[in-house]
């Protein structure tokens, strides 16, 4: 028998969280207490707070980031590190992070080895190793004026005050954000920019391509930590693309490492970004990844992620809608085919009316041992009339104690609304299988073809053929690794 | 030996001793199969498909539906199987197939000299038997054309050739598209994903002309379809049926049996072919109902 635990909350009409759980309402008396008793929070988990001390050693301050590791490091302080008692990590086991001396990744050598990606094939790349701007491995195509794609500290030095001062505007410590939110702000060494001025719709796409240089071997208790950090900015009627890939660099293939990597997308009115994000890290790598999406009126932002790699993986993804007649596509396929956690926390607020939003969320599960985690929340408060939110989520779970943990949830407010959501979780169907069959497929193959069909529906909707492909291939030889 | 083991699954624990004693019975029946087949191929006729007494249940609910169907088929006979609703026709045509849902608790199915319950669904399929489903299920995510490609290339496979690449396997199928009278842009769509109720059936006769048969089993592939899609169908099959090959059909309705020209008509009740006899039965049917036809016997 599979485990399943899946906890819908069809249309909630309260604003508080849908749990049930009493241990829940436990944790909240407690927060409850220590915010009564603020003595200027110092958190009490020595964990956290050698991990602070590290982090502060770890870079110098790059000046513009100052602020932002000013207000990182004081949540951070006040944070104790979560629990399988707080809500949002309630079916996330975080043991191996805590019981690992955490090491923040050492500068790389500017010029570090590591294989180039062999899919550079978009003319605009940006390298990102250990979380900091490698320009040596980066190819920064021709940009119509106004285009910026690269690090915060020569944005600076090139003297382009206007946008240094804008991006500096923006970024913030998002007020929702967790620990790992936190961390990122402290230990992010550089911030990368891609800035889209008003009215430019960019023809190629930005590709950022995420390396992890330092990793222990398996056994060892050392943990390289980065946290690298990227700022989107389109103004108003831009378009761009963006294309985050995480992967495993051949010669540390089974390596421990942890990215803790954060995304903050700002949208313009009328601005689109088509953001793909592949993760294929290490199966031994922590990957924790925040995507922060604000979006002006009238603006589009569309995702489509695959994650295969890690131990453990955790999207957290919140995108705010800062005015109306915002459109919001999410097509996410997670897979575990391992000893691997998968973990999706996608939240989804809306304030504004007129708002449309689909989400599509498949998980595959073929491993004893593997896990899928969904908390999928969507908002639609007071002034959100006529928004239009729909929500799927189908989960496959393909042997004995492969488990997922759904919590679809929308809560809603506004009175004028269409809202759905679904939650499915199954084998495969007999019936398809069969059907195959009949027709002289055995079932092994039939199986193979059914699950990846499955998937096929999240990796078809990645704008460019070479990256479905790419992703195509490398699900393939994870579900069947004979095929290699 | 062979019966005893394709259905010595748990529930066959259960069974009362007389029962298992009939069964091992039958057993012998089958060994002695190789005799009969002797003494048919002196007469000059081998049968395609030889079902005796064939039962199955439904493994859910333990219900019995076939209760003893007898039936021959030869090469290049054309069958129909008539009867009222729940009289057991498709249940029959699945048990053939293979269909999990049922489980078979007596009798034997030989095909082309082969005892047909031991196979695999998929060897069925290999070995020369089609099923059109009645209603076939959509496959998300898999397109028809690769649906028809991995199948035929399986077919391929099992008789010796050399499987086709896309190119020549898309000519193939262009060709056989034309018989069917269906558009290019059927094959790029998902396997019966949105489909109306007549491409389905008309999916169902592709994959028959791709695949080919030696004996096609259509379950009410006229249910549904209005006059010129039955006529289609009807002449694609008319054009894939060969001296060599046999056909059995089940149906309601006498239009699709005026068009195929069965040489056999059966009535199928209460899980046994009740009555067999030729097209003109069908004018008693169609006068009379089901009832005094099955009663005649």
């Amino acid at each position: 028998m599979s485990g399943i635990a899946l906890i819908p909350a069809p249309c909630n009409l309260l604003t508080a969280s849908s749990s049930s759980s009493s241990k829940f309402q436990k944790t909240i008396t407690t927060k409850t207490r220590v915010s009564l008793n603020n003595a200027i929070s110092i958190s009490s988990d020595p964990f956290v707070l050698e991990l602070a001390e590290a982090l502060e050693d770890s870079v110098p301050t790059p000046q513009p980031l100052h602020n932002l590791r000013e207000a990182s490091s004081e949540s951070l302080l006040s944070s104790s590190w979560p629990s399988r008692r707080d809500e949002p990590f309630r079916f996330t086991d975080l043991s191996f992070l805590r019981s690992s001396q955490i090491l923040p990744a050492p500068i790389p050598a500017p010029t570090p080895t590591i294989t180039p990606f062999s899919t550079s094939q978009f003319p605009c790349h940006v390298s990102i190793v250990d979380g900091h701007f490698v320009s040596s491995l980066s190819e920064i195509s021709e940009f119509p004026d106004g285009v910026y794609v690269g690090s915060l500290s020569n944005l600076n030095s090139n003297l382009n005050s206007i946008v240094a001062e804008r991006v500096l505007e923006l970024v913030c410590g998002l007020e929702n954000g967790d620990l790992f939110w936190s961390i990122n702000g402290m230990g992010a060494p550089d911030l990368t920019v891609v800035y889209v001025p008003e009215g430019c719709r960019l023809q190629t796409p930005v590709h950022l391509g995420y390396f992890s240089s330092q990793g222990s071997k398996d056994g060892s208790n050392a943990l390289y930590l980065s946290n690298p950090r990227v700022l989107v900015v389109v103004e108003k009627g831009g378009e761009v693309d963006i294309v985050e890939e995480f992967s495993n660099d051949e010669e540390n293939e089974n390596e421990c490492y942890w990215t803790n990597a954060a995304l903050e997308v700002v949208i313009g009115e009328g601005g689109k970004v088509r953001h793909s994000y592949i993760q294929t890290q290490s199966p031994l790598a922590a990957h924790i990844k925040w995507t922060s999406v604000r979006q002006e009126s009238s603006s589009t932002y569309e995702l489509t992620e695959v994650s295969t790699g890690g131990k453990l993986g955790r999207h957290n993804l919140h995108i705010k809608q800062l005015g109306p007649e915002t459109v919001t596509e999410l097509s996410t396929l997670h897979l575990s085919v391992g000893n691997q956690t998968q973990d999706l926390h996608s939240s989804l607020v809306f304030d504004h009316p007129r708002g449309y939003s689909r989400q599509l969320h498949k998980c595959i599960v073929t491993h004893s041992q593997g896990q899928a985690v969904f908390d999928g929340n969507v908002k639609v408060n007071r002034y959100a009339q006529q928004t239009d939110a729909g929500q799927l989520t189908r989960s496959l779970l393909l042997e004995p104690r492969a488990t997922v943990n759904v919590k679809p949830n929308l809560q809603i407010i506004a009175d004028d609304v269409k809202c759905s959501h679904g939650a499915a979780i199954s084998d495969l169907e007999q019936s398809q299988l069969l059907y195959f069959q009949a027709r002289g497929i055995d079932s092994e193959t039939a199986r193979r073809v059914l699950i990846f069909a499955f998937g096929g529906e999240v990796i078809d909707k990645f704008p460019y053929s070479s990256i479905r492909d790419k992703v195509r291939s490398q699900i393939k030889s994870l579900l069947d690794p004979s095929s290699k | 030996m062979a019966i005893s083991s394709s259905s010595s699954s748990s529930s066959s624990l259960s069974l009362s001793l007389p029962f298992q004693f009939r069964f091992s019975l039958k057993t012998q029946t089958r060994r002695n199969f190789p005799c009969v087949t002797a003494v048919a191929a002196a007469s000059g006729e081998v049968p395609l498909l030889q079902v005796n007494d064939l039962r199955a249940k439904i493994v859910e609910s333990n219900l019995e539906i076939l209760k003893g169907v007898n039936l021959t088929v030869n090469r290049g006979e054309v069958h129909a199987i008539m009867g009222k609703n729940g009289s057991g026709k498709s249940t029959f045509a699945k048990v053939l197939v293979g269909h999990p849902d049922y489980e078979v608790t007596g009798g034997s199915v030989v095909f082309k000299g082969e005892n047909l319950l031991e196979m695999e669904p998929e060897e069925r399929a290999l070995e020369g038997l089609f099923m059109s489903f009645q209603s076939p299920v959509a496959i998300p995510g898999v397109s028809n054309d690769q649906f028809l490609a991995m199948a035929y290339n399986a077919r391929r496979k099992k008789l010796g050739l050399p499987e086709l690449g896309p190119l020549e396997c898309f000519s193939y199928l262009m060709e056989k598209l034309q018989l069917v009278n269906m558009k290019v842009d059927f094959l790029n769509r998902n396997v019966n994903e949105g489909f109306s109720g007549g491409e389905r059936k008309r999916n169902e006769i592709l994959q028959l002309a791709v695949l080919g048969a030696d004996l096609a089993i259509l379950d009410e592939i006229d249910s549904g379809l209005d006059v010129d899609a039955l006529r289609d169908v009807a002449s694609a099959v008319n054009k894939i049926l060969t001296p060599e090959n046999s056909l059995l059909m089940i149906t309601h309705y006498r239009r699709i049996l005026d068009l195929l020209k069965p040489s056999h008509v059966h009535v199928m009740d209460n899980g046994k072919i009740a009555r067999t006899g030729d097209l003109s039965m069908v004018d008693a049917i169609e006068a009379d109902g089901y009832e005094p036809v099955s009663a005649l016997l």
